[in-house]
């Protein structure tokens, strides 16, 4: 019983006892327990990843900032025109939205690729699966970290930077990583067995990304008495719930956050009956 | 440090799917409208059949039997990688898989990257991979290649890479799936000694092979797989009379 965490069988309490049925609810269970506690394979894996994407590449994670800051010049010009907002206000605005929205995009459709790409390592080594949901989780908020740092010059720049903020968009920033953690359950184990779903998935939050308040403010479709368009949209709350604060200097308000915990609630307990029903599949599909 | 062992209790492992069609909308369409699942297109089939066995400390075990037996899948169930569709396994000690040299490499990251990722999924704490690459990366002979990305490796490369660091972790429960021989000529003579201290470390030895040499030299209990269940389990050398009697037998036939 005295192991070091790593090496803990499975059944140590079940030892002494006769053969018990484990059911794949109770796998499914101490195996993502399991895999929380060799946190330090995950963190390992996800860092790897993301240094492996920028090695050769002479200004690495600048790219990503680089890239946004292209979006941000192009889309701010253009949107600053067309929707008739001062660029203060409308700059951060898009360039938080947006790497939120990526951060949201990424979850729902590479991240059914999680086990697919894991496959060499699934199948011969013996750790439990969720530790490559974890991994692509961390890959995608080190890409989310980098890209919300291009939000702070634009802030200084207007001189509406505000740490306050910052530090009040964690809890936020908090539940949008359970709800993406969510997410990629759910496309991973679904993109195991239907091949297509990335695909379709993209195509669907296409659509989604323009009745998001992403890239124009809530209030326009408010104004146009369009409110349930994003009133009915968790994608809004998920946004606002971190977007907020950042720009505002204010946590969002209360019903905001409940609808994000419930939508949260809502992903968690779907992933939950989509792990049961997959988990002891997953490797013999692969 | 308490007692290794693994223990099997009328575990079976039944494979079905669709034969052709890979499962997906393609077929699951289909399916949703025409519950039909004995549809001629499908197979079923069961690889293991109500295995129970007890495998204790300090037992090195051999798994013989023909091709498609069952001994594949028998070893990775004892690792944990198939969950068995019936029955029970409990293990206790950390197992150390030797499956596969050819799969599972992050093909942009270099040989060294390759080497702390394979050492961390086989168990071992960081600590200790810093403090034995060096000579994991010795052993490989892999020199300058080492820091280059994987992907320009040769298969003999990758099986050199996979073999050394598999074989520098400590393991309790050692499986082997038919993986002795390693490398080219002069690389298989090394592996060849390094594998047998490997093999004398671990508390529990299970592996398959069709080298009897090998069997009847290393291990003491051997057991005969034939079409998922166990035909024979006892001491390698009357096992190993009864599956030669048997197998000439048929081939006579």
């Amino acid at each position: 019983m005295a192991e070091p965490g790593a090496k803990v069988s499975r059944s140590d309490e079940a030892a002494a006892r006769p053969a018990r049925v484990r059911t794949p609810a109770r796998r499914l269970w101490s195996d993502s327990v399991h895999a929380l506690r060799v946190w330090r394979v995950w963190m390992f894996l996800g860092v790897q990843d993301i240094k492996a994407r920028f090695r050769r590449s002479a200004i690495g994670p600048l790219w990503i900032l680089f890239n946004m800051s292209l979006f941000v010049i192009g889309a701010g010009l253009l949107y600053g025109v067309l929707i008739n907002q001062p660029m203060r206000v409308l700059l951060p605005y898009l360039v938080t939205g947006f790497t939120l929205w990526a951060f949201i995009v990424t979850s729902l459709t590479e991240s059914a690729w999680a086990f697919v790409n894991a496959e060499g390592y699934i199948k011969q080594f013996c750790y439990p699966k969720q530790i490559y949901l974890l991994r692509t989780l961390v890959a995608n908020t080190i890409i989310l970290l980098i890209s919300l740092t291009a939000v702070v010059p634009v802030q200084l720049y207007f001189r509406s930077f505000s740490l306050i903020g910052w530090l009040l968009a964690i809890p936020g920033l908090l539940l949008l990583f359970l709800a993406v953690l969510g997410h990629i359950t759910v496309c991973a184990y679904l993109g195991v067995c239907f091949r297509d779903l990335p695909h379709a998935a993209n195509g669907a939050l296409q659509v989604a990304f323009f009745v998001t308040p992403v890239m124009f403010p809530a209030r326009m479709l408010l104004e146009r008495h369009l409110a349930w368009i994003y009133e009915l949209n968790p994608f809004y709350y998920l946004l606002e719930i971190a977007r907020r604060p950042i720009l505002e200097g204010r946590p969002a308000d209360p019903q905001i956050y409940a609808f994000a915990g419930i939508y949260v609630l809502l992903v968690w307990l779907l992933a939950w009956q989509v792990a049961r029903s997959l988990d002891s599949r997953v490797v013999i599909l692969l | 440090m308490s007692q290794i062992y693994l223990r099997l209790r009328g575990v079976g492992m039944t494979f079905e799917g669709q034969i052709g069609a890979p499962d997906g909308l393609k077929s699951w369409l289909p399916r949703v409208f025409r519950r039909n699942t004995a549809s001629p297109g499908r197979y079923h089939v069961e690889a293991l059949k109500n295995i129970s066995l007890d495998i204790g400390h300090g037992e090195r075990v051999g798994l013989i039997g023909l091709n498609g037996a069952g001994k594949s899948t028998l070893l990775k169930v004892l690792a944990g990688i198939y969950p068995p569709t019936s029955g029970t396994v409990e293990r206790r000690g950390h197992v150390c898989p030797m499956f596969e040299f050819a799969t599972g490499f992050e093909m942009n990251q270099s040989g060294w990257d390759n080497i702390r990722i394979r050492a961390l999924l086989l168990g071992m704490p960081r600590a200790e991979i810093e403090a034995k690459i060096e000579e994991i990366g010795a052993f490989t002979e892999l020199g300058e290649f080492l820091s280059y990305p994987v992907r320009t490796y040769s298969s003999g490369m990758f099986i050199r890479l996979a073999f050394a660091v598999s074989t520098s972790i400590n393991p309790e429960i050692l499986l082997l799936d038919e993986v002795m021989g390693a490398g080219d000529i002069q690389f298989a003579e090394k592996a060849r000694k390094r594998m047998s201290e490997f093999m004398e470390q671990g508390k529990i030895l299970v592996f398959s092979s069709h080298n009897m040499e090998q069997l009847s030299t290393l291990c003491e209990r051997t057991i005969w797989l034939e079409k998922g269940q166990i035909a024979a389990d006892g001491p390698t050398r009357e096992i190993m009379a009864l599956y030669h009697s048997a197998n000439g037998a048929a081939v006579l036939a």
